[in-house]
């Protein structure tokens, strides 16, 4: 009994939580969950497409949802992701526009201008509350608004492709797209969306999770999110792990704002994110800040989000009743304690 | 009257419009955590504001009773919130998140329940849209007035009343209040719950006061600019209040200055509240304080 | 009245007292009746008090004034009392007794929790002996003496501590004209040595400077004047020549969630043995447990359990044992046997002599006077942050340190 009530208040708790309040939103839709389940998971897993649908949606979570987990894990709470995907989209189709070269070369450079995007966004809050002990919880959230701003104004003005009617950046040359996910047997992507972003992705998850349990960094980075005055006793500089663990944060999901201009867009615009940053702490949260477990979290919102739109379409139900039960499971979740204290935090 | 005056005149009355919902917002959040809950809901709770005023107000042509309905809906989100910060220590930051998933999510659900179209509702009954002054309606002046008295009692409630003094010592130090034979996670309940209330007012103030809809993302990140104010105003309620206003008036100047200034395009101008506040925080570097046990579950 | 104190210290002393019981003047607080209740109160127990001052801006002293004060404004039947010395200077907890004894004589059962068993003879009537939760013994005070109680605390004879051996006298630590702190607690032109095989005591009431000092050694704060080690102020740097043990093992030593295997590298993370290249040596880290659990003897089911589901005694046997791993130079002890049992702190004080007998240089501050007695080779003692006298070997006088840790010559 003991072990079963464990298991539900956790994540598998979430989870199931999750699809009782999904029947709930559809029964007061006026939908029989029994069709709205199946307009969701036909939208999601019914057949190479929708499966396709549902991985460009898990890697457009997973990559936030990973740098989410670093900032948490490091006792920082990065609210911030939108905005730092946001970044790194934006870096990268800066440049990806107007940069002519062989894949081998362009892919990497527009990658990495992501985490630089991604990580400069996350640094900001990173130096300010290192330096000015400013709560990166405000600091985070009003630089998501910035970001906005910043790449609304650039996207309409100085980056704004003269071909486009809306406001986007010009087009990625070809070079510059990330390959389809490659054949499996007589299982092709090259018609979906899926790219090998995914795979990036989770070697992203399985590097997160060597700094974590293996490396000096890592151990410090836990230290200092479990037990604040104790790690700096132990000799952590705590402003410059503070410092590097938001840059790194934004850096990681500055990358996932990389992969959807590279891999799905191929050129930026404003539209990259329908608020992924935000779905992403639910998903490191359902995930346990733990890198793997994080993955298998983003697969299941993912299934949420290519789902909920054909749910709306197929059964009527609208898709932002997702959102609302993305809420709720971040509500349940929260009442287990993540943080030993808070008491050495800059005010909020 | 020069282009100049007026243009001042249109500023002034400007920021007195634009602070308004701020400084609701910024009171619920001194009330929440003078009593040691950090509210980052309150961008939620005026979410809930804004959309069921909009919504009981369509439902049943008073605005009145949609000003009304907005104060009670942020009011049982602050109920939720703090019933999880309370009873179930729950992680302050967190819930606070999901709150405002929740609202967010709700509202555009509602959207499509209700008047079945996203993004925006159908247009409904303003309060009281009449002209008093050239630039500001009669509901926009009763809010301001409602507003800084709700400041005056905030301020009169917390120390002078005993209710107060019990308030304040929740956030210093809630174990204090448990051995004067008091329950710190009830009062921090009820101040949570009021927190709501005042989000929800400022929710509703920006749907059926300034303009007669709702829309999708219409708060935008002013729970959270009100969070700012609390600190840069040190979690004082006429701290608070100021701070609001000054985040007000950069509001304001970015709708004044909107294509006024060739080289500075309104998206990027867009950004200047927010840009307000940032600084606002880093620049109090060592010069603030939060209440000892703000954002500590008990 | 709890051991710590559950004030507001950003209130005044009259809103502390009468919380929740505030008298009033309609819907408002009447501050004048709340004042002049609390300066009534203070006068009838004769414990003089300002109505009006901030709590945190007084001595914590005074400050126990108020806690006691507070307790008695519900003018109780019964005033349970835990641990209400721990603060205080023997001068001090006189007075605190004289009042509590009066209040007896006026009718009020008093109940005090202590481990100091000279206050249990000096001022009860009756005592009960606690032991895992149990009461194991109970007598009449007239009819029982510190040794008994010791006896039914630890549930037989009491360990025996190690014994002294000579060692040299080559000075290892040296602090010269050391200022150091913020308010309340300072230290001002400190200067003194701690030689290898050597155990110097800090007497002193709590908050006198003495997180200040152990600060500033362990380099978490800054400070004017100098520390060093062997002569050089570098050589304090290097973890490898220092063991701490902090004040405060659940915030300041230990990570409450980890294993016992994480726990025992904690500040030795960069040591050259634990860490390999950009990596943690995991069997290095688990290698140090286990020396660690099998010296100290700390009782848990493996390295790998929470220290979270540790006692506080297995607890501090840990965080002890991890600051003399490795026969540091120099080590820093802060409280080493704070709120743990007889036995437990018999065996970490143990273990300290042995430390120094290999000829470790060690600076042992605590509130105890009787541990100060009990392990110290030469005692100082700190009063309002600074070294106020200086006693060793054969003049080392109980009484003398009493005073001056009160402040009187």
């Amino acid at each position: 009994m003991k072990v079963v009530l464990r298991v539900l208040a956790g994540p598998a708790g979430a989870l199931l939580l999750a699809f009782v309040l999904a029947a709930v939103a559809m029964l007061i839709a006026g939908v029989s969950p029994l069709d709205g389940f199946g307009a969701l998971f036909s939208g999601s897993l019914g057949g190479r497409r929708p499966i396709a649908e549902t991985l460009v949606q898990t890697t457009a979570l997973l990559f936030p949802a990973l740098g989410v987990s670093l900032a948490f894990r490091a006792g920082l709470f990065n609210i911030g992701a939108e905005g730092q995907l946001l970044m790194g989209g934006l870096f990268a189709g800066a440049v990806g526009a107007h940069f002519a070269g062989p894949g081998w070369l362009v892919i990497p450079v527009l990658l990495l201008l992501g985490m630089v995007g991604g990580g400069i966004w996350g640094g900001i809050a990173g130096w300010l509350r290192a330096r000015f002990n400013a709560s990166e919880i405000i600091s985070t959230l009003m630089l998501n608004f910035i970001a906005l701003s910043l790449a609304g104004y650039l996207v309409a003005g100085p980056l704004k492709s003269p071909l486009a009617s809306g406001a986007e950046t010009a087009p990625l040359l070809p070079s510059g797209w990330l390959p389809a996910f490659p054949t499996i047997g007589s299982l092709s992507f090259g018609d979906t969306r899926l790219t090998i972003s995914i795979l990036i992705a989770i070697a992203t998850a399985a590097v997160l999770s060597f700094i974590f349990t293996r490396t000096v960094f890592g151990y410090e980075l836990r230290a200092a999110g479990e037990a604040p005055e104790a790690a700096r006793r132990s000799g952590i500089n705590m402003p410059r792990m503070t410092l590097i663990a938001l840059a790194l944060s934004g850096a990681v999901a500055g990358l996932g704002g990389a992969a959807i201009v590279t891999g799905v867009l191929h050129r930026f615009n404003t539209a990259l994110s329908p608020g992924y940053g935000y779905t992403a702490i639910a998903v490191a949260l359902v995930g346990d800040l733990n890198p793997l477990w994080v993955c298998v979290a983003a697969f299941g919102f993912g299934i949420l989000e290519a789902g909920g739109l054909a749910m709306q379409a197929n059964a009527g139900v609208p898709k932002d009743a997702i959102h609302v039960i993305e809420g709720l499971i971040v509500l349940v979740l929260a009442a287990r304690r993540y943080f030993a204290t808070r008491a050495t935090g800059a005010p909020v | 009257m020069s282009t100049g005056v007026s243009l001042m005149l249109t500023l002034l009355f400007l920021t007195l419009i634009k602070s308004v919902p701020i400084v609701y917002a910024a009171l619920g959040g001194v009330i929440s955590e003078r009593a040691g809950v950090v509210n980052i809901g309150l961008e939620g709770m005026m979410t809930a504001g804004a959309f069921s005023a909009v919504v009981f107000t369509n439902l049943t042509g008073s605005p009145i009773i949609g000003l009304i309905a907005g104060l009670f809906f942020g009011a049982v989100l602050g109920f939720v919130l703090g019933f999880a910060a309370t009873f179930f220590k729950v992680d302050q930051i967190v819930a606070g998140v999901g709150i405002n998933l929740v609202a967010l999510g709700g509202a555009a659900y509602g959207l499509v329940l209700i008047f079945n179209q996203p993004g925006a509702s159908p247009q409904v009954t303003q309060l009281a849209p009449e002209q008093l002054l050239p630039q500001i309606t009669v509901a926009e002046t009763a809010m301001i007035v409602l507003g800084l008295l709700c400041a005056f009692g905030l301020s009169w409630f917390i120390y002078r009343t005993p209710w107060g003094l019990r308030i304040q010592a929740c956030g210093e130090n809630p174990r204090a209040v448990t051995d004067a034979g008091l329950n710190p996670l009830r009062l921090r309940l009820y101040a949570v719950v009021a927190s709501g209330a005042l989000a929800g007012l400022g929710g509703a103030f920006l749907s059926i006061c300034e303009v007669n809809l709702y829309s999708d993302g219409m708060t935008a990140g002013r729970g959270f600019i009100a969070l700012a104010a609390v600190i840069f105003g040190r979690w004082t309620p006429w701290g608070a209040t100021g701070a609001a206003v000054f985040f007000g008036f950069f509001e304001a100047l970015q709708y004044v200055l909107q294509g006024r200034i060739s080289w500075l395009p309104s998206d990027a101008m867009q950004a200047l509240p927010y840009l307000a506040a940032l600084f606002a925080i880093a620049g109090l570097v060592g010069r603030v304080r939060a209440p000892a046990a703000d954002g500590v579950p008990y | 009245m709890h051991q710590h104190f559950e004030l507001v210290r950003r209130l005044r002393v009259w809103q502390n007292i009468m919380l929740g019981r505030e008298p009033r003047k309609g819907m408002l607080v009447d501050v004048d009746g709340a004042r002049s209740r609390v300066a009534e109160l203070a006068e009838r127990n004769g414990l003089a008090i300002d109505p009006d001052a901030l709590v945190e801006e007084l001595p914590i002293g005074v400050q126990q004034r108020v806690e006691l004060l507070r307790e008695l404004e519900r003018e109780p039947s019964v005033l349970l009392l835990d641990e209400p010395t721990a603060a205080l200077a023997p001068a001090e907890i006189a007075t605190l007794f004289a009042t509590v004894v009066q209040l007896a004589k006026r009718g009020t059962a008093i109940l005090v929790v202590t481990h100091k068993l000279q206050e249990v003879i000096d001022y009860t009537t009756r005592v009960s002996v606690m032991r895992h939760g149990k009461i194991v013994a109970r007598y009449l005070t007239t009819e029982t003496s510190t040794d008994e109680i010791a006896r039914a605390m630890v549930g037989g004879e009491l360990p025996q501590v190690a014994q002294r051996e000579a060692t040299g006298t080559q000075p290892c630590l040296s602090v010269r004209d050391l200022s150091a702190g913020v308010d309340t607690t300072t230290v001002s032109d400190l200067s003194f040595e701690v030689s290898a095989g050597e155990i110097v005591g800090i007497a002193g009431v709590e908050g006198n400077g003495q997180t200040a000092l152990a600060d500033a050694i362990a380099g978490m704060i800054p400070y004017t004047g100098a520390i060093e080690l062997d002569g050089s102020a570098d050589a304090l740097k290097h973890r490898e020549n220092i063991g701490i043990v902090p004040q405060d093992r659940h915030h300041e030593g230990l990570v409450l969630n980890w294993s016992i295997v994480e726990n025992a590298i904690l500040g030795r993370q960069n040591l050259p043995g634990i860490r390999k290249g950009a990596l943690t040596n995991w069997a290095a880290a688990r290698a140090d447990a286990e020396a660690i659990i099998e010296r100290f003897d700390v009782r848990a089911a493996s390295a790998d359990v929470a220290v979270r589901t540790l006692s506080g005694g297995n607890q501090q046997k840990l965080l002890v044992g991890r600051a003399l791993l490795g026969d540091p130079r120099f080590v820093l002890a802060y409280q080493p046997t704070r709120g743990i049992d007889v036995g437990a702190a018999a065996l970490v004080q143990s273990r300290l002599i042995e430390a120094r007998n290999r000829g470790s240089a060690i600076l042992l501050i605590s509130f105890e006077l009787d541990e100060i007695l009990a392990l110290a080779d030469r005692v100082l003692v700190m009063f309002r942050g600074k070294i106020t006298g200086s006693f060793s070997g054969a003049d080392i006088d109980r009484g003398k340190i009493g005073r001056l840790m009160a402040g009187l010559t």
